[in-house]
């Protein structure tokens, strides 16, 4: 186990480390000057060296690869003299655009997309399974029938679409929800779930169509196995047999795709945050890839990267827990 | 056919286990399959019935039946299913599962499949008897199946209760399956082809274990598998069954020793014997098991039958009931005339070895 | 004399909405003012059969001592308190008075930190300017326009309750010379230094530069004079803009003041999250008796970024308690218009002319011919060209080439061609001809559509059309080249104040065409126009308006460069319980000096 952990974290350290070299080279190799674009209008030669100089990319890219490592590690400071910047570590550039370390940028934001993310998945995971497993039950049923029809048309639906109509009837038209906006959980949990009860619900439900599906074909399969024939010649009741028994099994698969969905959403969720005009990563992301503000898009993207990558480390965790046939070494 | 056409030991208590009439099919998109199509027989406790037939004859289907784990929605089952003499043909889902694993209980055929994966074992077995003892406690219900474990012939069973299933060999897992069914010490047991997936020497064991385990419990037990040589070990008596009906009935000398039945005869031809050259003895039955919805009228066996043409069309347009025939107790559904039946066996299938 | 502005070329909002992010680089103040009472009512030609108001201006300066004293006038019904929130697409891209040139980021600005002069508005439509930190507009001490000079206020004080200097004045002038903060707008910086860039020789206080430039002295801390080597009449509209606002020495944090401008005005920053939201709060040490143009009603405001369009619409229109006391300096999209017209909607649009006008720039380089000009003028069907971009919304027809915004507007139209075109005109304009020109447009789906629409007007009236697409990004480099392929183009042109010195010398001027960056897109060069320019510039203040004002009719007249299509046109919408928020003509948006929330 422990070793098991060390290795998947080794790889991980190792993937990062490649996935940042890609962006970092993508980023400052390309031809067209950073400093250019962060200097605007009106801008001699004289100044965009002097912003080259402050960014340091002025540096071969080897040595800007190494400042950038070892400002993760200990920080580092932008410019020199008047324009000196402190960004301490885990120092993942300096956006002078923004005026503030990358860091303290990704701080303020990834609390919107996790809010957004978790209260989604509760939504997503509830709704989708139980859906899943009831028509499984239900199998052929007009419940069934309907809930696939359902899942159907979530799975094919667009977020932009289903957010504004939720849009509309709840909050243009009837003002039964307030426009969503983002109060962090520890300043009052009331508003921070009101606020963001509208993109649960558009995540959520249009992301628990394709659980609905997942979970139907994962439970009717399962039911079918033998072991659940086994659960209820011992006499187990239908309960029983259905959570225990059924449901542990089939819920399997579900984990694995969960978690990996989890793992993607919390690098951004672009399309949810901009049509409930909520500021989180995804926004941020989009933002500094508009405006070229070339280290926060990096540090975004490698962000997106780490989720990733920790998600995949945390689905086998959770793999093993769940299925003792899985061995972790 | 009525309930005094099946003679059956006579005891006070009478056979604790009477099915008569059953019949069961599935409707399915391509039509209905008579899965089991009227057959009648009895166990009583102590007693061992043998159901012999190639896959789809409909032994497990009878099984189910009796266990009640067939999808009620889309099942039907008549007949009558007496067990101790409550009729279980549409007794109440509840009324089903508190008898389920209590009064009767099942061992499966792949006990790697037929174990809950993600469970220990012994939790597996705890549950069995805890569900139907509602006082017992979480650690009464582990001594239980502690002993239960150490009962089947598992060394070490306190230490084995907390392993899965993977981490058991196949016999131990069927052990483990049959120290399950019989928790609650029930009144019946099936056991659905409970060696098929095990090896030779592992079989006799496991089958050992069960005639050991039925004198000290005193169950009647079903013993539904396609190996003749499984039933001449342990059962008392035998029911061969074919495309959902019973061809032949009888006690397991009556049926093994002097089969009427061309089928019977079949089934035994393709045993390899204990003795002799295996390859010379080895015939296998010509054709395949017939379409349970597409039933060959008459005699279902007759496509496959040899001497099917000896008594003009009867054999293709009448089914054949089963009756008493020679002995008392031995009962065959065949349209052969006695004499001709008696000629065939002596001449052409007595040389074959059987199996014992 | 003026470098147009990126934004000159496309206004915000707009064009970009349906990319969903906005340039906001426009420029910045614009303005006009209007004579008390001299509003008329007139009917606009043809089409659209809309009522408009037809603005006349009149010079707008005053050195009235009641114009010029605080406090500001009480708004009739306001009361004080609350929190006035602005739903906005995108962040500001700067608020350091040294880089602050798009209008909504001035209106902003204005909040936090007070210029040397200002507009005052009571939402009538009278507009004066008028002296903020400054006791008037500003003496011209010699009476020759070359030598300006400021008296500060008494008891204005910052968020720290420390005293606005003229130092402190000088010292933000001369910060907005260093090349790390060279956004802003740069008439003064260039009148100090005439003759190449703005910064060539004097590059503000940093890395050893002096703290005041040559030309500025304050020979006490009330007081400050700028001497001039040309004359420069207009001074006080330059001293309107933000670079005038003081910034003390020992609170210049650089390029980080961006992010909290150190306040002079009614409210300082209280927490600014970039591109999320900017929250101000009351600075106590300001004193209302010092302010003429700020009533400060409102407890706070709260600017929240990265919503669209769209979104902020329809929260304006639903009127959700939440935002009620909402407003937004983005344009209303096509998409939500006819929901802004129902009752209950339609008393909390804001809509109005800006300083824009957009014209078909006919390259007269190419097109010599002054008879196939004049036909163009009656070919256009201005209602289509406006039904591409929103409609009546968007803008309204226009026939001059100064916006209804300029002071001494008059409104005149030389063809007096319907609104839809007059295809007899044309015909015997083009005496049998049928030249082929070639149509340039920037590739935004906007623009493809407008430009379509002309194409297809222009071909029903007789024109040959070749459509080139242009990348929108460098539109207006590539029809800025002297020497450019093409024919016919659409250009708007915003001033920086309200008078035509802002608008006919820099792109009616042929002196000034250069081989790249030219604002002057007709590429006109006609000498005696030029001398005409020289003349009315040389007016007095009170006699250009006039002057530009005639020399507009007269080109439209003489030399019909340009086809003039519309005024560009404002539509905003804010909450019910958002009182006194009238279109500020100084800057084309809602005004923030004497909203207030209702309670």
């Amino acid at each position: 186990m422990v070793r098991f952990i060390v290795r998947r974290l080794l790889v991980a350290v190792a993937t990062l480390i490649v996935i940042s070299l890609v962006t970092f080279g993508l980023f400052f190799a390309v031809p067209s000057s950073p400093a250019r674009v962060m200097c605007g209008k009106n801008c001699t030669a004289e100044d965009i060296a002097q912003v080259e100089q402050r960014l340091g990319i002025d540096q071969p890219l080897p040595r800007q690869y190494l400042d950038f490592v070892r400002g993760v590690a200990v920080g580092r400071t932008y410019g020199s003299g008047d324009f000196s910047r402190a960004c301490p570590a885990p120092c993942l550039g300096y956006s002078f655009r923004n005026n503030q370390p990358v860091t303290e940028i990704i701080t303020q934001r990834l609390p919107v997309t996790v809010s957004i993310v978790a209260g989604g998945a509760v939504v997503w995971l509830l709704l989708g399974i139980s859906l899943g497993m009831i028509s499984a039950l239900r199998r052929g049923t007009v419940f069934d029938r309907l809930a696939i029809g359902i899942s159907l048309a979530g799975a094919s639906m667009q977020v932009y679409f289903f957010g504004l109509i939720l849009l509309y009837v709840l909050v243009y038209a009837t003002g039964l929800l307030p426009f969503p906006s983002y109060t962090p959980f520890t300043e009052n949990p009331l508003r921070w779930a009101v606020g963001l009860l509208l993109p649960w619900m558009t995540l959520g439900f249009l992301n628990s169509a394709i659980y609905a599906r997942l979970s139907r074909a994962q439970m009717l399969e399962t039911l079918s196995e033998d072991f659940v024939r086994t659960a209820r010649a011992k006499g187990l009741s239908r309960r029983r047999v259905h959570l225990r028994h059924a449901l542990r099994a089939a819920i399997t698969p579900i984990v694995t795709i969960a978690g990996l969905d989890i793992g993607t959403s919390l690098g951004g969720t672009f399309i949810t945050e901009s049509i409930f005009g909520l500021q989180g990563l995804g926004k941020a992301t989009v933002e500094a890839v508009q405006f070229l503000n070339l280290p926060v898009v990096m540090a975004t993207v490698l962000l997106a990267a780490v989720f990733i990558v920790v998600a995949n480390i945390v689905v086998d965790l959770l793999y093993a827990a769940i299925d003792p046939r899985v061995r972790l070494n | 056919m009525t309930d005094t056409a099946v003679p059956a030991p006579r005891r006070e208590t009478g056979p604790y286990l009477r099915v008569e009439e059953l019949r069961v099919s599935f409707d399915t998109a391509d039509g209905v399959v008579r899965a089991v199509d009227g057959v009648s027989f009895t166990v009583a406790q102590g007693r061992t019935l043998g159901i012999v037939g190639e896959s789809g004859s409909g032994k497990s289907v009878t099984s189910l039946a009796i266990m009640g784990l067939h999808d009620p929605r889309r099942t039907r089952i008549s007949g009558r299913i007496l067990l101790g003499g409550r009729d279980l043909v549409g007794l109440s889902e509840e009324g089903m599962r508190r008898l389920r694993g209590r009064d009767l209980s099942m061992i499966f055929q792949d006990p790697l499949s037929a174990l809950h994966p993600y469970y220990p074992v012994g939790r597996q077995i705890a549950e069995a008897y805890r569900v139907h003892s509602p006082g017992a406690g979480r650690r009464e219900a582990r001594a239980r199946a502690v002993d239960m474990l150490g009962r089947v012939g598992i060394p070490q069973p306190g230490r084995r209760f907390d392993q899965y299933p993977h981490e058991f060999s196949g016999g131990m897992r069927q052990r483990a399956m049959i120290a399950m069914a019989l928790v609650n010490d029930p009144d019946l047991v099936i056991a659905d082809e409970p060696t098929t997936a095990l090896d030779v020497t592992v079989q006799a064991q496991i089958l050992d274990l069960l005639a050991d385990l039925q004198s000290e419990f005193h169950s009647a037990i079903i013993l539904i598998t396609h190996d003749l040589g499984v039933v001449a070990q342990v059962a008392d008596d035998v029911l061969v069954m074919y495309g959902g009906r019973a061809v032949e009935r009888g006690s397991v000398a009556q049926v093994l020793r002097r089969p009427q039945h061309p089928y019977t005869w079949g089934l035994l031809s393709s045993v390899p014997s204990l003795h002799g050259d295996a390859d010379a003895d080895l015939l296998p039955i010509p054709g395949n098991p017939p379409s349970l919805i597409n039933l060959p009228p008459g005699c279902a066996f007759h496509p496959r039958c040899r001497y099917a043409g000896r008594n003009g069309t009867r054999s293709s347009t009448e089914v054949p009931e089963l009756r008493q025939v020679v002995e008392r107790g031995h009962l065959v559904a065949c349209h052969l005339p006695e004499a001709e039946r008696q000629r065939i066996h002596q001449t052409e299938i007595a040389g074959q070895g059987v199996a014992r | 004399m003026h470098v147009r502005p990126a934004g000159a070329a496309d206004r915000a909002g707009r064009e970009n909405t349906v990319r969903g992010r906005t340039r906001t680089l426009t420029c910045g103040v614009l303005a006009v003012a209007l004579a008390a009472g001299g509003c008329t009512r007139t009917t606009d030609s043809g089409g659209g059969g809309e009522e408009e108001k037809a603005k006349t201006q009149t010079g707008s300066i005053s050195y009235e001592a009641a114009d010029n004293q605080g406090p500001a006038k009480a708004v009739d019904g306001a009361s004080r308190g609350g929190t006035l929130t602005v739903m906005q697409v995108s962040d500001f891209e700067h608020l350091d008075p040294a880089r602050n040139y798009v209008n909504v980021q001035q209106v902003t600005g204005g909040l936090i930190y007070r210029a040397l002069n200002g507009y005052k508005e009571d939402g009538t439509g009278k507009l004066l300017l008028v002296g903020d930190l400054a006791t008037d507009p500003g003496k011209d001490v010699n009476g020759d326009c070359k030598v300006w000079q400021f008296t500060l206020r008494e008891g204005v004080k910052y968020e720290d309750g420390s005293p606005v200097t003229s130092k402190d004045v000088a010292y933000g002038i001369g910060r907005s010379f260093a090349p790390s903060l060279n956004e802003g707008p740069h008439y003064i910086q260039q009148w100090l230094y005439p003759g190449g860039a703005y910064n060539a020789t004097y590059k503000g206080p940093y890395d050893g530069g002096k703290a005041v430039p040559d030309g500025i002295t304050t020979p006490d801390d009330r007081t400050i004079r700028f001497t001039f080597p040309e004359a420069h009449c207009d001074l006080p509209y330059a001293a309107a803009l933000p670079t005038s606002a003081p910034v003390p020495a020992g609170k210049d944090t650089r390029d980080q003041y961006d992010l909290r401008p150190f306040s002079s005005g009614p409210y300082k920053v209280k927490s600014y999250q970039r591109d999320v939201a900017l929250e101000l709060e009351r600075n106590p040490n300001w004193d209302p008796k010092t302010d003429p143009l700020r009533t400060a009603y409102p407890d706070g405001f709260r600017f929240t970024f990265g919503l669209e369009s769209a979104q902020i619409a329809e929260r304006l229109v639903a009127d959700a308690p939440a935002d009620q006391a909402a407003l937004s300096w983005v344009d209303v999209p096509p998409a939500v218009l006819p929901r802004t017209t129902s009752a209950g909607v339609a008393d909390r649009v804001v809509k109005g002319p800006t300083q824009y006008t957009w014209v078909l720039d006919i390259n007269t380089q190419r097109v010599t011919d002054l008879n196939i000009r004049k036909a163009l003028n009656y070919a256009v069907d201005k209602d289509a060209v406006l039904k591409a971009i929103g409609g009546q919304a968007a803008g309204s027809p226009a026939t001059t080439l100064m916006s209804p915004t300029t002071a001494g507007f008059q409104k005149y139209d030389v063809f007096n061609a319907p609104v839809n075109g007059d295809k007899a005109k044309v015909t015997e304009l083009l005496a049998g001809k049928r030249p082929k020109l070639v149509l340039a447009h920037s590739n935004t789906e906007i623009r493809t559509q407008q430009a379509e629409a002309l194409r297809k007007n222009l071909t029903d009236m007789g024109f040959d059309i070749v459509m080139k697409s242009i990348d929108n990004s460098s539109y207006y480099d590539e029809i800025g080249r002297k020497n450019n392929p093409y024919d016919l183009y659409l250009s708007g042109w915003g001033s920086d104040w309200p008078t035509g010195s802002t608008v006919i010398p820099p792109v009616y001027d042929g002196r000034e065409i250069v081989a790249e960056g030219n604002n002057n897109l007709s590429y006109l060069n006609e000498a005696a126009l030029s001398a005409e320019i020289d003349r009315v510039r040389n007016l007095s203040a009170a006699e250009q308006d006039a002057g530009w004002m005639a020399l507009d009719k007269k080109i439209m007249s003489e030399y019909v460069p340009v086809v003039p299509c519309y005024y560009d046109a404002t539509y905003e919408l804010h909450g019910s319980k958002v009182g006194n928020a009238f279109l500020s003509d100084a800057f084309g948006i809602i005004q923030a000096n004497t909203i207030y929330v209702k309670q």
